[in-house]
């Protein structure tokens, strides 16, 4: 395999100045005191959290309510957003499998050929989910109700990908 | 303890969703950090970053209008930007491999993914505070040096086109 010398790279090592305008610093070692405030910090915004995933499950709800009157790339692009967001922020909320549908939802529309493609049945039944976990207050990620429901619905995201990446492949 | 000021620092929060903006602003006071600027949309990010001149920017992927993705390209490459060596930190709900590459490769100093943890926002401070990477400029590319590992287990061919990028391999941090 012949080397690519015709390309060149340029090297720059600019002065560390954040370094000289913060000081001190001890390597990778982390500032305990710093993390211990911080962590006291998320105690207190916790009574936050419920309200905040409250308002992000009423947001995937109206952006499914846009995509069910008019799919779009533009409905389906605020679908996923908001999937996504819940996959990344429901977790901290202490609604892991709320975070755990959202994820599915979210593979479903990302891993399509097209976002506006996913299929509406398997779209609401993830939405509908979503709303259940929060309603009953499910926090526990062993409930087993919940979880045989959030399981059924990765298998489904699953069988629905693979259905459409098959003719990809062969083409 | 690390000892860092991190009152002296200003960073600039980047994300369309006002929760996940609160959450990280908070974990960043509590740190200490006093000037925190923050941004719902790649456009007002891009002014905010000639307005305020932030030590770091901590930045979603998934944004309404410009991405974090074509943010971090635009501060980068482009003319007009204020400061193209700028630490990034993505923040993003993104976690396949694939997706820190393309992070990688649009010039993302830090990778991380949420759901974020105070000690994984402290350590990726850190890591672009302390042990900063080296930029490299090819034809396609401006940003961090994007190899993290020293290179004594690779007996292959050389992949860069000098051997002074190879010196840069070599850097202190965390391994990939």
């Amino acid at each position: 395999m012949p080397n690519d010398t015709a390309k060149t790279a340029e090297f720059i090592q600019p002065p560390n100045l954040l370094k000289a305008k913060l000081g001190g610093g001890d390597g990778f070692a982390l500032d305990a005191a710093a993390i211990k405030r911080a962590e006291q910090a998320m105690v207190t915004l916790k009574q936050e959290f419920s309200d905040w995933i409250a308002q992000d499950i009423a947001h995937l709800a109206s952006a499914f309510a846009r995509f069910v009157a008019g799919r779009s790339m533009e409905t389906a692009e605020a679908l996923f957003r908001a999937a996504h967001d819940l996959k990344g922020q429901a977790t901290t909320f202490e609604y892991p499998l709320v975070a755990r549908v959202a994820a599915s939802l979210s593979k479903l529309m990302d891993e399509l050929p097209a976002r506006d493609e996913a299929p509406l049945p398997l779209v609401a039944a993830h939405v509908d989910a979503i709303h259940v976990i929060h309603r009953d207050k499910i926090k526990d990620i062993s409930n087993l109700t919940a979880l045989t429901l959030v399981e059924e619905l990765e298998a489904r995201t699953r069988k629905a990908l693979a259905r459409t990446s098959r003719p990809k492949r062969k083409s | 303890m690390s000892g860092l000021r991190f009152d002296r620092l200003k960073v600039l929060v980047v994300d369309d969703n006002q929760h996940m903006r609160k959450l990280v602003a908070t974990i960043l006071q509590a740190f200490g950090v006093i000037q925190i600027f923050e941004c719902a949309d790649g456009e007002h990010a891009w002014k905010t970053l000639s307005e305020a001149n932030p030590d770091v920017i901590m930045l979603d992927w998934q944004m309404t209008g410009m991405t974090g993705l074509d943010f971090v390209k635009r501060v980068r490459t482009s003319p007009k930007s204020p400061n193209p060596f700028v630490p990034i930190i993505m923040l993003t709900g993104h976690t396949h491999v694939d997706h820190v590459r393309l992070a990688r490769d649009a010039g993302a100093n830090e990778f991380l993914a949420k759901p974020v943890s105070v000690k994984a926002i402290m350590s990726r401070l850190i890591a672009v505070i302390e042990y900063p990477r080296p930029f490299v400029r090819t034809a396609d590319y401006f940003g961090p040096c994007r190899r993290r590992r020293t290179g004594d287990d690779y007996h292959g061919p050389e992949r860069r086109s000098t051997a002074q990028e190879t010196a840069i391999d070599d850097i202190p941090g965390e391994k990939a």
